[in-house]
């Protein structure tokens, strides 16, 4: 499956918009009915969405609603209580070829420099040497990271980190990405810079995608879809269709269409939290 | 250049060069019974060196430090990892750890004799006990702090047991084991003394106590002088190579 991608993602990030190709087709991934508690506590119940194959879905909801352990689930890291997760054809009770995680933390090896660290996925994988040889440097200037090959991430700021994560993630080649709140832990700065470098690597290597943040403007500057989870256990309380010319770039966040639909998200999720302090105080 | 050098240095040259010359003249205006001067350690060290009855003592010496010690390694840092992993047998194993990391092991020595008698493999004994559980104990507690999302990570990425072994478990706990082999070499030091004065006499313990019996108080010095040199040295390698695995934390 890396050969697909690869050979096809050139072709059709200049002839049509992914939003379009996303459309078209089997869905890559499928979430039938998704339940999980936690003993007692039911976390999420009847969450039930299909992601395309060149498709970003973003996932908002307030903190505690369960979407870090959604995207746990979808990755085989958590098990689940309810329903079935397909990826492709395959039902997910643990950790799958062709998915690969970017974490909040980084979740780098700090006894690793960015080459070993790049490297890591590509071995546990069973990448034969020289593959893994011709394919680190690679994916390393990919994410802008060449000339700190031999860094240990000690030693470097936390955007150029969760660069090193990015391509640790994007060097196994997966047909899926799974981002849980990936530039939650950098400056505001920082955090725009990899928003476009995200945009510009999935434009130039499209996959299906699941963006977890708690970020309205995130959501909506990345995503195709924007899923909206609410209530204790939450389920899904909205999708919103991000109707925005493609490619994204800097100019989307002026379209005036960007301001009206991060207002719609704003408003889905405020009204979540007025009815919730409602029920508070009563 | 010599200006920032001598900054650097000269307070610790000039420490030593003092504590020698002190040495010298406390030994110089005591009794030779009980004190002998620097020059005269020194002297009797020479001698023992020249007729080789030092050379062989050191050797034994190290044999027994180096066996006692490697097993103590062997031992203490798989289990320490084992236990960090496998919880019902940390919490089973526990309180005897405990018991035996807070003994003084000193104390055990008459029952190590009274069980083995004297050969070599008791002496061994004696080392490995004292040596052990700083690199058990560090080991646990390094391999116990990895954080969650380490091992998070091994798993989306579909790493196995033993590679979650190999590329995880093992070098995050390393430094931590390290700190332990550094604290060890002090006691097995301490051990092999101990084991060398209680159980059968050999090596640089056997030399502090035939010239201690035989009123050869300069013999005594310079063996205890070695000794000290030794344990310097020993620790200083130890920290050297736990900066060495711990290169990767900040």
């Amino acid at each position: 499956m890396p050969e697909v991608q690869s050979q096809g993602s050139s072709e059709i990030s200049s002839l049509a918009s992914p939003s379009m190709a996303a459309n078209t087709g089997e869905p890559r991934i499928r979430v039938r009915g998704l339940g999980k508690h936690y003993g007692a506590l039911e976390v999420f119940r009847d969450i039930t969405f299909d992601v395309g194959k060149r498709e970003i879905v973003a996932i908002v909801g307030p903190s505690g609603c369960g979407k870090t352990t959604l995207l746990r689930c979808i990755d085989g890291l958590l098990p689940h209580d309810d329903g079935e997760i397909l990826v492709g054809e395959t039902r997910v009770t643990e950790p799958i070829a062709g998915v690969a995680m970017v974490f909040q933390h980084f979740g780098l090896f700090p006894w690793k420099t960015v080459s070993e660290n790049v490297a890591y996925g590509l071995r546990m994988a069973g990448a034969p040497k020289a593959e893994i040889a011709r394919k680190v440097p690679e994916f390393i200037k990919l994410v802008g990271l060449a000339g700190f090959e031999k860094a240990f991430p000690y030693q470097m700021s936390g955007g150029m980190q969760q660069r090193c994560g990015l391509a640790r993630a994007l060097a196994v080649e997966p047909n899926v990405l799974l981002m849980d709140e990936p530039f939650a832990a950098v400056d505001a700065q920082t955090r725009e810079i990899l928003q476009f470098e995200l945009l510009r690597i999935w434009q130039e290597r499209p996959t299906a995608m699941v963006f977890v943040t708690h970020s309205i403007e995130e959501a909506v500057l990345l995503g195709h879809r924007v899923i909206v989870l609410k209530g204790r256990p939450s389920s899904i309380h909205e999708t919103i269709v991000i109707d925005l010319p493609e490619p994204r770039t800097r100019d989307t966040l002026r379209h005036p269409r960007f301001a009206e639909l991060r207002e719609r998200v704003w408003g889905t999720l405020m009204r979540e939290a007025r009815e919730a302090e409602f029920v508070l105080e009563r | 250049m010599l200006n920032t050098a001598l900054r650097r240095h000269g307070p610790f040259w000039f420490s030593i060069f003092a504590g020698i010359a002190i040495w010298e003249i406390a030994g110089r205006s005591a009794s030779q019974a009980f004190m002998v001067p620097f020059s005269t350690t020194i002297a009797q060290l020479w001698r023992l060196i020249l007729s080789g009855e030092f050379i062989r003592q050191f050797l034994s010496s190290a044999e027994l430090f180096l066996t006692g010690f490697t097993l103590a390694l062997a031992v203490g840092m798989p289990l320490g990892m084992l236990l960090a992993r496998a919880r019902t047998l940390r919490v089973g194993l526990e309180p005897y750890i405990m018991i035996l990391y807070a003994t003084p092991m000193v104390a055990l020595i008459p029952f190590i004799l009274s069980m083995m008698g004297f050969g070599f493999a008791p002496k061994v004994l004696v080392v490995f006990l004292f040596a052990v559980f700083p690199v058990l104990y560090n080991t646990v507690e390094g391999a116990r702090s990895i954080k969650p999302e380490m091992i998070e990570v091994a798993h989306s990425f579909r790493s196995t047991e033993w590679a979650l072994w190999r590329d995880v478990m093992v070098p995050y706990t390393l430094p931590y084991t390290m700190t332990g082999v550094r604290q060890a070499i002090g006691r097995a030091l301490v051990g092999m003394i101990a084991a060398e004065f209680f159980l059968s006499s050999t090596g640089l313990g056997q030399l502090i106590m035939t010239a201690s019996q035989n009123f050869d108080t300069a013999g005594v010095f310079a063996s205890v002088f070695v000794i000290a040199l030794i344990g310097v040295g020993l620790m200083r390698l130890g920290l050297a190579i736990e900066r060495h695995f711990a290169r990767w934390r900040q």
